[in-house]
């Protein structure tokens, strides 16, 4: 119970809440880029997971950055059909979406498990080493909370910077938010819905694999069926959580991360608790956070519907 | 395509429309239309709903092409393929449905889709030419508040000023005073005087002629596709012709109010108040109505004519005060009010019917409670359809389907149908949302003479509007509305658009005269 009061334990949650994040910082990003174009896209579990498997499935011959980066095209590939179908041939997005997430936890199983028995060697990559900035980990205690992280991780930090210049300073963020919130005032403005809703969603798809490639190269190592076990689906309630800012999606990610670090950590205090229940933690908080937040929060307008341009 | 930019815009007439034809479908809504709009002036194009204008402006914007027929602009011949290849030409269409984004800023949408914008958004200097420009105009237009949160009139003036930044050499305004109160409407008269001042012709289309011998140099009148009039001096035009020609029809112009007969009071509504998120709400709102007596609650849309609505069907809660039927009080209980005969046709058709159900459903909708055409809570298609089909005939939906469905019908047939349901027994009171707002003319004198029917057969009716043709056509007595209070109430007869147009923008304090 005295470790509750010591500045390590807490430390430690914070670190290791920053780490659990890291997928759930990368999906969030691009979906809501998505969401704010208008796109529900529900295929994002979908999009992390063919990431992580195909990740791995690079970087193990070759390298770990290459294969990150092949891994989030192929979360783009798969948001391509969400494109496809739902975009430009007026698909519903809720079945298509969960389509692509069904279609991406099946069809990486089914390749693991042929490969794996062909194969005949587990597939594996040795989980990165820690990059500490100098000076930041020289500050007393907030050093050790941002001590011994990966790049994955200060690449998601990175990200969440330029993400929101993107959203907030630039004519395609605007865009973005235009064809989200009105996209017939959009058109009439000379803004092409299509190719906006488009492009975001392929961002979503591209940060969605990423967000799958740095689960498996950053923290897990090896491939396992539904590896992502519904990080696509919380990434989901931090932006709903975040009323679809980025910043707040960067955030609401860590708190996720952060509870889920707390559950483990309490694990080790009090031992006479299943684990299973300490897991629940992030759930709980993030209802909380829904109900209260849902006082605010205001989703684009045009979420979730398709846009047919008038000729 | 469009306009070289080197050419002396002074040379040539800022646009010339010639033969321009438009086919949608089996309707042909353009026919072989000429067309001048002169340097410096403003031309007000005229006609009823559906006659072509707004296609000719669009025709003219380039968000959609002629048939037929060829057009120059400031002496270039002019064929633009998309309302971006029109705007770069200098035109700019302010449309009816106003085209900002909603969720954006006045500086934000400034940039969005702005010809030739940097791809970084630049939020000080957005912002400084916003304020630049709403200064040179002596507007009033908040460059960073979303447009969700300004009044239409403010946003209306955002878009045009937007326009004006992006450079617009010619500005086509389609029905820009239709939401605006009298006030607001003189302010844009003014901004329209301005802009012509400082040379942009303006084409102006209406089909409200009060406001034009005011604002206008010249107008041409369009009906059924075709010019009927091209481009007569304002000033020497009779009005009372115009619409006339407009029309093609005149006695579906005269009202015929007829002589009711005023009962004893029906409908009391004594500290009415309601609170809503979602709109302005109302507060402490005293009025009676009398049986054959009908209100006309005016004011401009979202003044808390839905919350008003909504308290005297029974459907929303009230913050406190009564709403009383025959000495019944129905406060907040829809099944109390349709018990009571409270009969509602609801502003918004899509809303008002289940658009998705059958014309049989939708027209025998108030008895599904009452166990009239079920047994054992089984319904009876067969009585259903047979009691609508007699309703449909006495309403004359068109078509007298009872099967189709609801969302099949056009406009003008589906507030007939709301009729049907509602006005099937004389109701004691009838609450008449905007009750031939976008209907033809034949259509909205049917709905007229529902009211005066419903009135005549001894019901308290109230007409809530923001169209005051409608309210002088039907009403007795006036009420108005402004955020959510009753600023004035007069006798039809007293009705001047000066005090009307005070009490509609809140610019009297007389809330004493409501309770009289």
């Amino acid at each position: 119970m005295s470790q509750l009061l010591e500045a390590t334990f807490w430390s430690a949650t914070v670190a290791g809440g920053l780490r659990l994040a890291t997928p759930l910082i990368y999906a969030s990003i691009g979906e809501t880029f998505a969401q704010r174009a208008g796109v529900l896209n529900l295929g994002l579990e979908g999009y992390m997971i063919i990431g992580a498997l195909t990740s791995l499935y690079v970087a193990d011959p070759t390298a770990a950055p290459l294969g990150f980066l092949v891994g989030g095209l192929a979360g783009m590939g798969l948001a391509l059909i969400m494109v496809l179908l739902s975009i430009r041939l007026f698909a519903n997005q809720v079945v298509v979406g969960f389509g692509l997430t069904i279609l991406g936890i099946g069809t990486t199983g089914y390749i693991f498990h042929v490969t794996t028995d062909v194969g005949g060697r587990d597939r594996q990559v040795s989980l990165p080493s820690e990059i500490d900035i100098p000076l930041l980990s020289d500050i007393p205690w907030l050093g050790d909370a941002v001590f011994g992280h990966s790049w994955y991780t200060w690449l998601s930090l990175g990200l969440v910077l330029v993400a929101g210049f993107v959203a907030s300073r630039t004519i395609f963020g605007l865009e973005v938010k235009a064809v989200g919130e009105d996209p017939d005032a959009a058109a009439a403005k000379g803004v092409d819905v299509l190719r906006i809703r488009t492009q975001a969603t392929l961002i979503s798809g591209f940060l969605g694999g990423l967000g799958g490639a740095a689960l498996m190269l950053g923290s897990v190592g090896r491939f396992q069926p539904y590896l992502t076990a519904n990080r696509g689906f919380i990434a989901l309630i931090v932006i709903i959580m975040a009323s679809w800012s980025i910043w707040g999606a960067a955030v609401g990610a860590f708190v996720f991360g952060f509870f889920e670090a707390l559950g483990f950590n309490l694990n080790n205090v009090f031992v006479d608790v299943p684990i299973e229940g300490l897991n629940t933690i992030p759930f709980f908080v993030a209802l909380v956070i829904l109900t209260v937040s849902a006082r605010w929060a205001r989703m684009p307008r045009g979420l979730g519907e398709n846009y047919v341009p008038t000729v | 395509m469009t306009s070289e930019p080197g050419a002396d815009p002074a040379t040539g007439t800022p646009l010339s429309v010639r033969g321009v034809s438009r086919r949608f479908g089996s309707v042909q809504a353009l026919a072989n239309v000429d067309f001048t709009l002169e340097a410096g002036e403003i031309h007000a194009l005229v006609g009823e709903n559906g006659a072509g204008k707004s296609t000719l402006a669009k025709i003219v914007a380039g968000s959609i092409r002629s048939d037929s027929g060829s057009m120059s602009l400031f002496g270039q011949p002019y064929r633009p393929t998309s309302r971006r290849e029109g705007a770069a030409a200098g035109v700019a269409h302010v449309r009816q449905q106003l085209s900002l984004v909603r969720g954006l800023t006045v500086a934000q949408n400034l940039q969005l889709g702005r010809p030739g914008a940097p791809a970084i958004f630049n939020a000080a200097s957005a912002r400084a030419e916003v304020e630049r420009w709403s200064d040179e105009f002596s507007l009033s237009v908040p460059a960073e508040t979303l447009v969700d949160d300004m009044p239409l009139a403010v946003r209306q003036q955002a878009e045009i000023l937007i326009a004006v930044a992006w450079g617009a050499r010619l500005l086509i305004l389609d029905e820009p005073s239709s939401a605006l109160g009298p006030l607001e409407t003189k302010a844009l008269i003014a901004l329209c005087h301005r802009l012509r001042s400082e040379g942009t012709p303006i084409l102006y289309i209406s089909h409200r002629l009060p406001e034009l011998a005011e604002l206008a140099d010249r107008l041409t009148v369009l009906r059924a596709g075709r010019v009927v009039v091209e481009g007569a001096d304002v000033r020497a035009a009779d009005l009372r012709e115009v619409a006339t020609l407009m029309i093609g029809d005149v006695s579906l112009l005269e009202v015929n109010r007829p002589e009711i007969e005023r009962g004893t009071t029906r409908l009391t509504v004594t500290d009415l108040s309601v609170s809503s998120t979602q709109e302005i709400g109302c507060h402490g709102l005293n009025f009676e109505v009398a049986g054959g007596e009908i209100l006309g609650v005016v004011g401009i849309a979202g003044n808390g004519q839905d919350s008003l609505a909504k308290a005297l069907t029974g459907q929303a809660k009230l913050a406190s005060g009564h709403v009383v039927v025959d000495g019944e009080d129905i406060s907040g209980s829809a099944r109390q009010a349709i018990a009571a005969g409270v009969a509602h046709l609801h502003e918004d058709r899509s809303t008002g019917l289940a658009a998705a159900f059958t014309v049989a459903d939708n027209a025998t909708a108030r008895h599904v409670r009452s166990g009239r055409f079920t047994r054992f809570g089984v319904r009876l298609a067969d009585k259903i359809a047979r009691h609508a089909g007699e309703l449909v005939e006495r309403f004359q939906v068109r078509p007298p389907d009872p099967a189709a469905r609801a969302s099949s019908l056009s406009g003008g047939n589906q507030q007939k149908l709301m009729a049907a349901r509602e006005l099937e027994k004389n109701p004691t009171v009838l609450v008449a949302h905007g009750p031939t707002k976008g209907l033809d003319p034949e259509a909205a004198k049917a709905m007229r003479d529902r009211c005066f029917a419903a009135a005549q057969a001894g019901g308290a009716v109230v007409v809530i509007s923001a169209d005051l043709d409608e309210v002088s056509d039907l009403a007795h007595r006036v009420v108005v509305l402004y955020r959510g209070r009753v600023t004035d109430a007069f006798p039809i007869e007293d009705m001047t658009s000066e005090r009307l147009g005070a009490a509609m923008a809140g610019l009297t304090e007389t809330m004493e005269a409501a309770s009289g």
